[in-house]
């Protein structure tokens, strides 16, 4: 097996088909210039700080914005009328699909075509890799999971389509064949993660997945579950090795030493939706004439979703194979995962290329999104720990996750180790041993959703500790404080942390606030009829996937004004408005636009890239390497974890270079500063004010001003780079201006005055190594939380009265951006621990009758929207980068909700969410 | 078919003939093309979908458009997040939620708009003491759902326009 971190794999226009991207039109925010829509219109001068989201104003005029929003009579050139489509779903997993029976609908409703697997199978249509599953079930078949499409019906007009969804939601078409019983399919991964620190503080570790790679067991039982034993494989003893230190742990953790207080706990998290407010849709129009495929889709990996695309249709037949597929990327009403690798689009394409001339519409309902969008892995997780009683300092830790992915490959892989190497969370602990398993099953398919792996584990863990502090007998923030990982630590992966640590910051944070020093008066002043508890959680979250990649285009003209392209996606994560923020530091201004979602405005960079960025070998990599075009990967899916640190980083790059070799040449010939003039040197003392140029004892330049003299000089006035991260950025050098320009970047291209662009060739690459595949992670930003929840003896109800979250995440570049998505991540964890669920199989989602009301997610009713205290820690140095955050936010709070209602009730929960009934049994 | 004739944003529609079973949404989203009132979940449980109904009494209400048909809106004067801006010129409340970066993704901006300015106009009306007014803003905005924001800034946002004219809103 070949062990990746995620199975990203690229089928680069293997198929001949042109793939391109373009923008939609600008918002249509009817009277409103189209500049109002920025915030460097309504406040030009403040680098930070300046009123409103880049996309505020279309947000609340109603324009459109969203894929949901546009059809084909929007779209310029498009014939004016729409069809729709309706993807039939399948609830059964257990027996033959034996075919359709639409006689329930009558003549108004029928369909003008049928898409079935057998129509695809002649078409030679192909799935992407990345799914692993018919995109329809076959006749004969039995599905592969609940909720699996077995057709698409296209209607010519929208009355003939609202009929017949209606209708067939009260009558499935489906009709059955014989009882089969859930398919077998092999599971998604099965991987194990050993340390054995060294017995000296300092001293090299005895074994570790740096050191040794990643482990998977050789061997597995007929139901498909691996055997952990140590076993030797025909591969060798790497698996052995490991195993048998893993084993040895275990041992350790079993024999109950008197001085050891060993704990041994089962958890069980649920399976959850991401409930992003748009149902997932898209518009798609397939012109013959020109053998073109255009597309409207909204989705978090654009890149991913165009070369799947081209996958599919690259062998179909000549009449459904376009030469052509150009996709416009919408904003989208929410992300939160569930829009990264999301089979969607796939079915878009189908239904327009099955009903070619006519623009065709595919949008989920409600009931469909939560039957066939992706959801969050649940977990059942087994943790064990071993502390020394005396010094309150843990000794070993040993878990094993079993993770449910559903029927349809996706990200379970990724989650797994995710979980895995997450598992220990924000301690330091020197014998570790964790196995993950991810498993097929017939349930709807589980991605990678906000905090995948990490609010699972971080929730057993949490809880585990603080019953640990309670056994030992020690305060729960000190017995954190005694296991903390300090920075230059080693996690459980072996490899350091890189950034700055600031839990015990975060600590010391919350054990001086007043909800935690006050929680023995709030208990004693209760009402009789309630019970008052208060708990503490806390939790660093890794961000980035160890393959990261940011697309950014700059451009200033004549007049100053401000142009950047970026291939980050706009879900809401406000990455529009950090990207406009960071390239403001070095040019002084808010942009006047920014487009997002951008893939196809990089075509100067002449980009080429091979292999899996998780697998490739060093040697790979170095030959790869020596094509000063080649890069590890081109672009990846926006998350809001990441946007800030990755999604910004080639924007903020090419600002830099335009302020050295455009704006400070300018600046110094309006200063009239030589060469020979020490002062020539000192552009990076130079700093913006109020739309000025400032550099000490010189009068102050208008940004206008040196904008209109770079251009006059021909000076670079454009830049587009890429970066790429694998826990560290590759660093490149470029000939500019007869200097050798080092940059966190791995290719750039440059333009002067209103000239093209022209790409550079690296005089220097340095690709982060290859070994760091190992890494689990080594990007974290902590986040530490308290709650104070009062409980209905009556009722059981729990409800959060109030809370404290501090976070850190280096240079927040939106401040109140960030504050948002950390209230946001604080509701959605409250709705984790108290509210949402989704059954597995037959009464699941897969079912098809899920709607709201049924899944209840958190209202401003459910949260102490006026109790909420947030507090980011400000960065620890001014140029400190900006660090992800959102997700981690929302992890502390579930388990800090647990442990609040232990300190109220004396009861541990060990399974999720902790419903009103759960509560009141108890009682 | 059925007919219908209604006010939107101050603009006659119709009479236009419908499915009587045709929602108000798809008649909003899809016959007129006005997709600023958005569709969520069809169940009336987010209200992402709400609209404002400007009653002959002068009074005003929401409405969910994603489990009414349209037929009920039949003579009906109602008002969408498209019509809130006049001559270019934001409202209160929209300048509010963009000074507090009130949304997010902003699915669910245009109910939340629609909620807010009905509790405005309410309170111009009949006026609130000062210790009413979170709650009252509470149980007004409680039946919209976001996912993103938590709330938070909504509920500041909403607070700020009252308190910055207070004579208008508050006893």
């Amino acid at each position: 097996m070949r062990l990746s971190r995620r199975e990203f794999v690229t089928w680069v226009a293997a198929s001949g088909i042109t793939l391109a991207t373009s923008r939609l039109r600008a918002a249509q925010a009817a009277r409103f210039d189209e500049t109002q829509i920025l915030p460097g219109a309504a406040a030009p001068r403040p680098v930070h700080g300046a009123t409103g989201r880049i996309d505020a104003v279309a947000k609340v005029t109603g324009a459109k914005l969203y894929a949901s929003d546009f059809r084909a009579a929007d779209m310029d050139g498009w014939p004016p009328t729409t069809a729709h489509a309706l993807l039939l779903r399948g609830t059964d997993a257990a027996h033959v699909f034996a075919g359709l029976d639409l006689s329930a609908l009558d003549a108004s409703a029928q369909p003008t075509k049928i898409v079935t697997a057998e129509d695809l199978a002649r078409a030679g249509t192909r799935v992407p890799p990345f799914y692993a599953g018919d995109l329809l079930c076959p006749v004969g078949n039995t599905p592969l999971y609940l909720g699996q499409p077995v057709a698409l019906l296209l209607f010519e007009t929208f009355d003939a389509y609202d009929r017949a969804r209606v209708r067939l939601r009260q009558t499935s078409p489906v009709k059955l064949g014989v009882e089969t019983g859930p398919l077998a399919q092999p599971n998604y991964a099965a991987l194990r993660f050993t340390r054995v620190a060294g017995d000296a503080p300092g001293a090299p570790d005895v074994y570790s997945p740096l050191m040794e790679g990643w482990i998977s067991p050789g061997f597995f039982e007929a139901g498909g579950r691996p055997i952990w034993q140590p076993l030797p494989t025909s591969e060798g003893g790497q698996y052995k090795k490991g195993a048998t230190y893993g084993d040895e742990i275990r041992a350790f953790i079993a024999a109950n030493d008197p001085g050891t207080l060993v704990l041994d706990r089962s958890f069980r998290t649920q399976s959850v939706d991401p409930m992003f407010l748009e149902p997932e849709c898209g518009l798609g129009w397939y012109d013959p004439k020109a053998k073109a495929l255009q597309l409207v889709l909204g989705v978090q990996s654009p890149l991913e979703a165009s070369e799947a695309l081209g996958h599919l249709l690259g062998e179909a037949t000549p009449t459904l194979r376009p030469e052509r597929i150009e996709t416009h990327f919408a904003h989208l009403g929410g992300g939160f995962g569930g829009r990264d690798h999301t089979p969607f689009p796939l079915y878009v394409a189908l239904a327009a290329m099955f009903l070619p001339g006519r623009p065709i519409r595919l949008a989920h309902d409600r009931f469909q999104q939560f039957q066939g969008g992706i959801k969050r892995h649940a977990f059942e997780m087994r943790s064990q720990v071993a502390i020394d009683r005396a010094s309150g300092r843990m000794r070993a830790f040993a878990a094993d996750h079993i993770l449910d992915g559903g029927g349809l490959a996706n990200y379970s892989a990724s989650v797994a180790a995710v979980s895995a190497t997450s598992a220990i969370g924000i301690y330091d602990i020197p014998k570790v041993d964790v196995t993950t398993l991810a498993e097929h099953s017939r349930g709807v398919t589980a991605g990678s959703m906000r905090g995948y792996g990490v609010l699972q584990t971080t929730a057993a863990l949490e809880t585990l500790v603080d019953e640990a502090a309670e056994a030992i007998g020690l305060d729960p923030i000190t017995l954190r404080r005694r296991n903390l990982l300090k920075a230059g630590g080693l996690t459980m992966t072996g490899n350091p942390w890189t950034v700055s640590v600031r839990t015990p910051e975060i600590l010391d944070k919350l054990e001086g606030h007043a909800l935690w020093r006050e929680r023995a008066l709030a208990q004693k002043t209760a009402s009789a009829d309630t019970l008052v508890g208060t708990g503490v959680a806390v939790c660093a979250k890794d961000y980035g996937t160890g393959a990261d990649c940011a697309l950014g285009r700059v451009e200033v003209d004549p007049k100053g004004r401000i142009r950047i392209f970026c291939d980050a996606v706009e879900m809401g994560n406000g990455i529009g408005t950090a990207v406009a923020n960071r390239v403001a530091q070095f040019l002084g201004r808010m942009a006047d636009e920014v487009s997002v979602a951008r893939i196809d405005a990089f075509d100067a960079l002449g980009l080429v890239t091979s292999g899996d960025p998780y697998v490739i070998t060093q040697e790979e990599q170095d030959t790869a390497s020596r094509n000063p075009r080649w890069v590890p990967a081109v672009s990846s899916a926006t998350s809001a974890s990441i946007g800030a640190h990755v999604g910004t980083q080639a924007a903020a790059e090419a600002a830099r270079i335009i302020l050295r070799f455009g704006m400070w040449p300018a600046a110094l010939a309006l200063w009239g500063i030589g060469q020979e003039d020490p002062r020539h040197f000192l552009w990076d003392e130079a700093f913006w004010q109020d739309g000025m140029l400032i550099l000490s004892g010189l009068p102050p330049l208008a940004q206008e001003e040196v904008a209109a003299k770079a251009h006059a000089m021909g000076a670079l006035t454009g830049a587009m780079a890429h970066a790429f991260s694998r826990w560290a950025w590759a660093q490149a050098a470029f000939p500019l201006d007869g200097l050798d320009w080092a940059a966190d970047i791995d290719a750039l291209a440059v333009r002067r005055g209103e000239g093209p662009f022209k790409v550079l060739d690296r005089s220097f690459i340095a690709f982060p190594p290859a070994s760091y595949n190992r890494i689990g992670t080594s990007f974290t930003s902590s986040c530490g939380t308290l709650v104070r929840v009062e409980i209905d003896k009556a009722s059981g109800a729990v409800r959060v009265m109030q809370a404290y979250s501090v976070l850190e995440c280096g240079q927040a570049l939106s401040p109140q951006v960030v504050l948002g998505q950390a209230q946001g991540g604080f509701a959605m964890g409250v709705g984790y621990a108290l509210l949402e669920n989704l059954p597995p199989f037959e009464d699941g989602p897969g079912n098809g009758r899920w709607n709201l009301g049924d899944y209840v997610v958190a209202r401003a009713s459910d949260l102490p929207i006026h109790a909420l205290e947030v507090e980011v820690l400000p960065p620890v140095a001014p140029n400190e980068p900006p660090k992800g955050m959102a997700e981690v936010v929302m992890i502390p709070v579930v388990p800090a909700i647990l442990n609040a209602i232990h300190d109220a009730t004396g009861h541990r929960f060990q399974a999720l969410p902790v419903t009103p009934d759960d509560v009141r049994r108890v009682l | 078919m059925p007919a219908i004739s209604l006010t939107i944003n101050g603009r006659a529609h119709g009479p236009i003939e419908v499915r009587e079973d045709l929602t108000m949404n798809d008649f909003l989203r899809e016959v007129l093309g006005m997709t600023g009132t958005k569709f969520g979940c069809g169940a009336a449980q987010c209200l992402s979908c709400a609209v404002i109904v400007d009653h002959a009494d002068g009074t005003s209400s929401t409405m969910p458009t994603c489990i009414v048909a349209a037929t009920e809106f039949d003579k009906l004067n109602i008002r969408t997040v498209e019509g809130h801006a006049k001559n270019g010129e934001l409202t209160p409340l929209q300048k509010s939620f963009i000074a507090h970066f009130a949304f997010q993704c902003g699915y669910c901006t245009p109910g939340f708009l629609n909620e807010g300015q009905v509790l405005l106009e309410r309170l111009e009306k009949s006026p609130i003491p000062r210790a009413e007014l979170e709650g009252t803003i509470a149980e007004a905005l409680d039946g919209h759902l976001c996912r993103c924001s938590g709330y938070v800034k909504y509920h500041q946002a909403v607070r700020d326009v009252v308190l910055a004219d207070a004579h208008r809103f508050l006893t």
